[in-house]
């Protein structure tokens, strides 16, 4: 057993971060991808991401609401500028190119930024003790499957394989144990930050759906198909999260 | 002030402030496409802001307010199907279709109707929450009545009768507002219910009438930035109101 508690706490964030890959499977089942496949699997994306924020939101204002508010705006802005740099370059996401490979990057830069938030979250909380750090875990690592799920949602039906979804999603959460240590160790140095971060996760994953996952859901499928879908992914979400937080 | 005359008072005020919607820019009969987009975008993050603010003030319930969510989110997906309007265009300018407009009043009334519900469970849950949450929904109404207007008066009705439409269009608002707070005095227990039926009707009728015809008159960039404002200024209404 080991005692070094930075060990640990790695450790536990690590775990956390492959319960993220757990999201891709039930992509598994999913046979041909169609444009409706597209505009289901963006709405149940969209569902989800909306809900996290919601949660970030809830979290963040506990410690300020300013300071949220500027972070999502800060999230914002951080989105505006990561498409200006992709936009004029060729960018390639495994054998995709173009739009398709562009919405991939930025699903995974959207999600990775994010679990750097919780990643701080985390750190924090296990500062609270090694009983409250276990349950932290256990939540974070639930919470994290429907986020592999949101970011499979994307890359699977752009060409994307199920093991490579998986990969990309696991991928997106190793910043959980990186900033979980620094986290631990100062904690009193980044609770301030929290807000901030927690706030511009929220706004990054928001503009994400407003500005590219809805319209292309939309052009693909029934507008009163995809709006059930999302709202119920949201409703679930946040229910998802009320018994986890 | 006795509070059932307060959510009388703002839920009315809120319904009232629709009329401003008919008044057109520089004397033009209608709106740009793209202005319409951006006042859709508007409407859909005020909302939205006012969904999430609900949500979190009756977080202790979370079954409940699922609950309630899904009674709401089935509501409006059942009322857009027995209606006809699922896939109906809300904004067209030139349809023909004498029907038409009847059907633009009828999805205009049962979506100020869920909106009553949600500035009710606010009033019950604190007034001066109820009173931001009233404020958000009367800024919403503009934009959402000048869309209307502006489809009314492409037909050749004249500003007034359109601003009379708009709030008439809003009167199930006050109606539901009034009944949502004197049924949650009586039974309080109802509260994480009507709170959830508003947030989850809210969230569905923003993702099926408001955003998916701002897309095609804005560019999506643009729509995310306005619903992204729209959102944030409800969080600092209710701030202002109750710090």
């Amino acid at each position: 057993m080991i005692r070094e508690p930075v060990v640990v706490v790695f450790m536990l964030g690590l775990i956390t971060a492959l319960a993220t890959g757990l999201g891709a499977i039930p992509f598994a089942f999913v046979r041909a991808v169609s444009g409706r496949t597209i505009a289901w699997a963006n709405a149940l994306a969209s569902g989800l991401m909306l809900g996290a924020s919601f949660g970030l939101v809830v979290e963040g204002t506990k410690y300020g609401g300013a300071q949220t508010l500027a972070g999502g705006a800060l999230g914002v802005l951080f989105i505006l500028l990561t498409q200006r740099a992709l936009q004029g370059r060729d960018v390639r996401f495994g054998s995709a190119t173009g739009q398709s490979a562009r919405e991939m990057a930025m699903i995974v830069i959207v999600m990775t930024v994010h679990s750097a938030a919780e990643g701080i979250a985390v750190g924090a909380a296990f500062a609270g003790g090694p009983t409250l750090a276990v349950l932290v875990t256990a939540a974070i690592a639930l919470h994290n499957v429907p986020e592999g799920l949101a970011i499979t949602a994307v890359l699977r039906p752009r060409g994307a394989s199920v093991a490579k979804s998986a990969a990309w999603s696991i991928f997106s959460s190793l910043p959980q144990p990186l900033l979980a240590v620094p986290a631990f160790l100062f904690v009193d140095a980044f609770r301030p930050a929290l807000p901030y971060a927690m706030g511009f996760a929220a706004g990054a994953m928001v503009f994400m759906v407003f500005e590219e996952l809805l319209p292309e859901a939309y052009e693909e499928g029934s507008r009163a198909r995809v709006g059930l879908l999302t709202s119920l992914a949201v409703v679930a979400m946040i229910l998802f999260q009320a018994y986890l937080g | 002030m006795n509070p059932t005359f307060t959510v009388l008072l703002y839920s009315s005020i809120a319904a009232g402030v629709a009329a401003l919607g008919a008044i057109s820019p520089r004397g033009r009969p209608g709106l740009p496409a793209s202005w319409i987009g951006w006042s859709n975008a508007l409407a859909a993050g005020l909302m939205l802001g006012a969904a999430f603010m609900l949500a979190a003030n009756v977080e202790q319930a979370p079954l409940a307010l699922a609950g309630g969510a899904l009674v709401g989110i089935l509501f409006t997906h059942w009322t857009h199907a027995v209606t006809g309007t699922s896939d109906l265009d809300l904004n067209q300018l030139d349809e023909v279709d004498p029907t038409y407009g009847y059907r633009i009043m009828l999805t205009g009334t049962l979506h100020s109707a869920s909106e009553g519900v949600a500035i009710g469970a606010a009033m019950y849950l604190d007034l001066l929450f109820g009173i931001s949450m009233a404020v958000a929904i009367a800024v919403h109404n503009v934009p959402e009545a000048a869309i209307q207007s502006a489809i009314l008066r492409s037909r050749g009705v004249t500003s007034r009768d359109a601003a009379g439409l708009a709030v008439a269009v809003n009167l199930s608002q006050v109606l539901l507002a009034v009944v949502t707070f004197a049924v949650l005095t009586a039974a309080p227990e109802l509260l994480p219910w009507a709170a959830g039926f508003a947030v989850g009707a809210l969230i569905n009728l923003v993702l099926v009438e408001l955003l998916p015809e701002s897309y095609k008159q804005a560019g999506s960039t643009s729509i995310a930035v306005v619903t992204f404002v729209a959102m944030g200024m409800v969080a600092v209404v209710r701030w202002l109101v109750a710090p």
